[in-house]
């Protein structure tokens, strides 16, 4: 018996241990000698730098100190790590490093079919992830050449607006809880939860929502989705300018955003800058005007533009986002026509013609678009997704040097950045 | 046989210990040791008592100060109980939450819980930590903030000392707090802990100073340190208080107190958005747990100081209506009011535990009988509470019902603050102590000082 013969076994020889390297001599300029403690401390090698940003960056000057803001820090929105240069409290430098969150969708939406595509985009920012699919479903329309029925594109503008509601509610949320304020976003996640619940009656899911299909939508508004959207358009402008008041009226909190972090024009127009942080500069490119798709031309709203660029301007352009949002889906459910919601005569299997597409739409964070090939296959040749937080936290380095360490986070949380997304 | 017997009586005591609970077996383990104790004790006190009693009276200061700091070692742990829970509950209310609800009535438990797991985990230090710093900077930390306690009044006559220079030894103890901080945050060999730490040097000594002077305005009006005879000067009504006199100071007093506590918005030195934990980063285990107690402590004893300089500490804010002080066989002499008071109190009593029985005894009570209950054992307690405090002193009653009353009250607006306003940055911190605070603090007491020289006059 193996169990009676384990308990009975007796210890054997003891193992000839590995023999100890020499100790590193004191003279060793990697050793440092921590006196109080007692104890030897071997400082890791460097590896040679790799280009001559790094090799500046990692060569300290008197009195800078670097601090790793990151992988797990309880401001950094996910996994980024900011390797920051300090003069005491001032921020010198900074040094993103990404990838974290790396999960290679592209080349696995190159291996998957058309129809696998959308349910692969969707975990990508997964604050708002019908607008990914919305992206992709737009390019492989256009590579099959397929018209959407009116009701399905209401449908899409219904439910990718109350997305874009509850993405900037968290925004506002989350802004707030990187300032120290624990309240706003509880406030938040109860609007959140609304919606969430409302497009899961929708959808059938709550997060990752694979609803947008090539040439509609995979179901018809419901009458649970109705009811519950009815109870939450009855209030939802007065609970968005409650939660604005709690942050807006906050002179401590307007203090700490005004003047913090300006992104002038050019700047933000040269790193490619999109969505809310580039209109909180100055520009007013909206995709859903400068280059409409979908309804959005028989729709009446507004782009709030601001021209300070700073972390407040940002913050109240969400604000103001907000409010329109809330004016397009209470025009969608007037102008809510009859009809399909699926484009007639679609294969199973979707094999486009060989081509090109590009397909892009206006989300929470800016110009979110999906560049497709097909090469006659049952699978898209070349898949390449363009991320609107990728470019916008490229900025960051250029907005912190010369900001106190705390504001790091009220800059980076007001860009508004989703690792996800970011990392692929 | 006989082995086979003698395992049998053994199992049947097993048997018998393995009926009762885990309790009622530490029960019966503690009863030989209390009985050794109880009649060593009975011994020791025969054979050496009077001797002891002469020596205790002999030094009769030492054992005060001896059996207050004790006292007030003691007190902390509740104290630091409940404004947790209060911290939980409140905050979880103005959150749209519910809060703790499962430990305890209402959650109630929840604070001892925490407690209880901070004691049981692993006690860490990092490679690299100056250990003896690192272990010592809670201590200070905690004690600094306890001992301030001290000069404390609660009610007339209970207080741990009733120090001249009161105030100046409350400030000074207050002012070791930051030496603690600052051991924690060097000791502890992390960048973080390292910012925390220099923030809450940077941020305590530049709050100390309004913070002092705005006291000082007080000290001009009363001529004297103690906190005693500053509750005394405020004796009367409400309209007594040095708030009214000394409005701005209470301002200033209680803007830097929260810097002092670091409390939101001025909780610089453990922002946990900005440098994870501040200095208490790589602290785990009881000497995390001190930090902790040591911080809510420190919302007691500000609150507390608050109300003593400017809210007239345990005094009432009107005149009683009734006498003061009451003999048990004055009782009937009173007059009515006492009676109206007893049986009011009674009811209320007897309703509110209706409702406790009611929810936690379930449908085995029916609404009569828990009433019936509820009137009998609101009724008993009140009447051995009011003997008891006919008995001991009104005026201590009094005095601690009204002293906590009023510094649990700004307990609640420091929990407040927390729910609802962001932190401010290190530079607005410092700006506003330096250019806003110490004028307007430097302000006050040329006022009060020109005042009481004219009024002198």
């Amino acid at each position: 018996m193996p169990r009676r013969a384990d308990r009975t076994r007796q210890p054997g020889p003891a193992e000839a241990l590995p023999a100890a390297g020499p100790r590193p001599s004191l003279d060793d300029p990697r050793v440092m000698l921590d006196r109080q403690a007692g104890a030897l401390f071997e400082e890791i090698p460097p590896y040679p730098a790799r280009t001559e940003r790094e090799a500046e960056f990692y060569t300290p000057t008197e009195g800078e100190l670097f601090l790793n803001i990151g992988p797990h820090h309880p401001a950094t929105h996910g996994v980024m790590r900011l390797v920051v240069k300090l003069s005491g409290e001032r921020v010198v430098d900074v040094d993103p490093v990404l990838g974290y969150l790396h999960r290679g969708v592209e080349k696995i939406c190159e291996n998957s079919d058309y129809y696998h595509v959308i349910d692969q985009v969707d975990p990508l920012e997964y604050v708002s992830s019908l607008f990914q699919e919305w992206a992709a479903v737009l390019a492989f329309e256009k590579l099959m050449e397929v018209e959407v029925p009116q009701r399905a594109e209401y449908i899409r503008v219904l439910s990718a607006e109350l997305l874009r509601v509850q993405s900037h509610t968290l925004y506002m949320g989350f802004l707030a809880l990187d300032l120290g304020g624990l309240t706003p976003i509880l406030y938040s996640f109860i609007e959140r939860d609304e919606i969430v619940e409302m497009l899961a009656a929708l959808t059938g899911a709550r997060m990752l929502f694979n609803y947008f299909r090539v040439g509609g939508v995979n179901g018809d508004l419901n009458h649970e989705f109705m009811s519950r959207l009815g109870d939450w358009m009855s209030r939802a402008g007065k609970q968005a300018e409650a939660n604005a008041a709690l942050l807006n009226e906050n002179e401590i909190f307007v203090r700490r955003m005004r003047g913090v972090g300006v992104l002038d024009r050019a700047t933000a127009l040269g790193y490619g800058v999109t969505g809310g942080n580039l209109r909180a500069s100055g520009v007013p490119f909206d995709l859903r005007r400068v280059h409409p798709y979908s309804v959005y031309p028989q729709l009446d709203f507004n782009v709030p533009t601001r021209q300070e660029g700073d972390s407040l301007a940002r913050y109240l352009i969400r604000v103001d986002e907000i409010r329109e949002s809330i004016r397009i889906i209470d025009q969608c459910l007037h102008q809510m026509p009859d009809g399909p919601i699926m484009a007639p005569r679609l294969p199973r299997l979707l094999r486009p013609k060989p081509g090109r597409a590009w397909g892009a739409v206006e989300g929470p964070r800016g110009m979110l678009g999906v560049y497709a090939v097909s090469d006659g296959t049952d699978q898209p040749f070349r898949f390449r997704i363009h991320d609107p937080s990728f470019l916008n936290l490229e900025v960051v380095p250029h907005l912190l040097p010369g900001n106190l360490l705390a504001d790091t986070m009220a800059i980076v949380a007001s860009l508004d950045p989703v690792m996800g997304g970011i990392d692929k | 046989m006989r082995a086979r017997a003698a395992t049998l009586v053994r199992s049947s005591w097993i048997q018998l210990l393995d009926r009762l609970s885990i309790t009622e077996r530490l029960v019966l383990l503690l009863i030989p040791p209390a009985i050794g104790g109880a009649v060593v004790t009975i011994l020791a006190a025969a054979l050496v008592g009077p001797a002891f009693v002469d020596f205790l009276a002999a030094n009769l200061p030492l054992v005060r100060f001896f059996v207050a700091v004790v006292a007030i070692l003691l007190l902390t742990v509740p104290t630091a109980f409940v404004i947790i829970y209060m911290e939980l509950k409140v905050i979880a209310r103005m959150n749209l939450r519910v809060g703790p609800n499962r430990i305890g009535p209402w959650g109630s438990g929840m604070s001892v819980v925490h407690g209880l797991k901070v004691l049981i985990k692993e006690d860490f230090a990092p490679t690299g930590a100056d250990l003896p710093v690192y272990t010592l900077a809670p201590v200070v930390t905690f004690l600094a903030s306890a001992m301030t306690l001290l000069v404390i009044p609660f009610a007339p006559g209970l207080f741990g000392q009733d120090l001249n220079i009161g105030l100046l030894f409350f400030f000074a103890m207050g002012g070791l707090t930051v030496l603690g901080l600052l051991m924690a945050g060097w000791a502890s060999f992390n960048k973080y802990s390292l910012l925390g730490g220099l923030r809450s040097a940077a941020q305590m000594v530049s709050y100390e100073i309004p913070l002092t002077l705005s006291a000082v305005g007080i000290i001009l009006l009363t001529g004297t340190m103690s906190l005693n005879q500053t509750v005394l000067a405020q004796s009367g009504s409400a309209l007594d208080w040095f708030v009214f006199k000394q409005p701005l100071a209470f301002l200033i007093f209680f803007i830097a107190a929260t810097a002092e506590a670091n409390r939101t918005p001025f909780d610089m030195t453990e922002a946990d958005s900005e440098i994870v934990a501040g200095f208490a980063t790589e602290y785990s285990g009881m000497r995390f747990g001190f930090f902790f107690f040591a911080e809510y402590v420190n919302v007691f004893i500000v609150s507390a100081l608050t109300v003593t300089l400017f809210f007239g500490g345990w005094t009432a804010p009107f005149d009683w209506p009734w006498p003061v002080s009451l003999d048990p066989i004055d009782a009937w002499a009173a007059g009515p009011a006492w009676i109206a008071l007893g049986l009011g109190a009674a009811i209320l009593g007897a309703d509110v535990l209706a409702v406790v029985i009611r929810l936690f005894g379930g449908r085995a009570w029916s609404i009569p009988a828990a009433f019936g209950l509820g009137f009998l054992v609101s009724g008993a307690a009140l009447t051995a509470l009011l003997l008891g405090a006919c008995f001991i002193a009104f005026d201590w009653f009094a005095g601690i019902v009204w002293f906590m009353a009023k510094a649990y009250a700004f307990v609640f607006v420091f929990v407040w603050l927390r729910a609802t306003l962001p932190r401010v940055r290190i530079d607005q911190l410092m700006g506003f102590a330096w250019k806003w605070l110490l004028p307007a603090a430097l302000l006050n007491l040329f006022i009060t000082a020109a005042a009481v020289i004219l009024l002198d006059r």
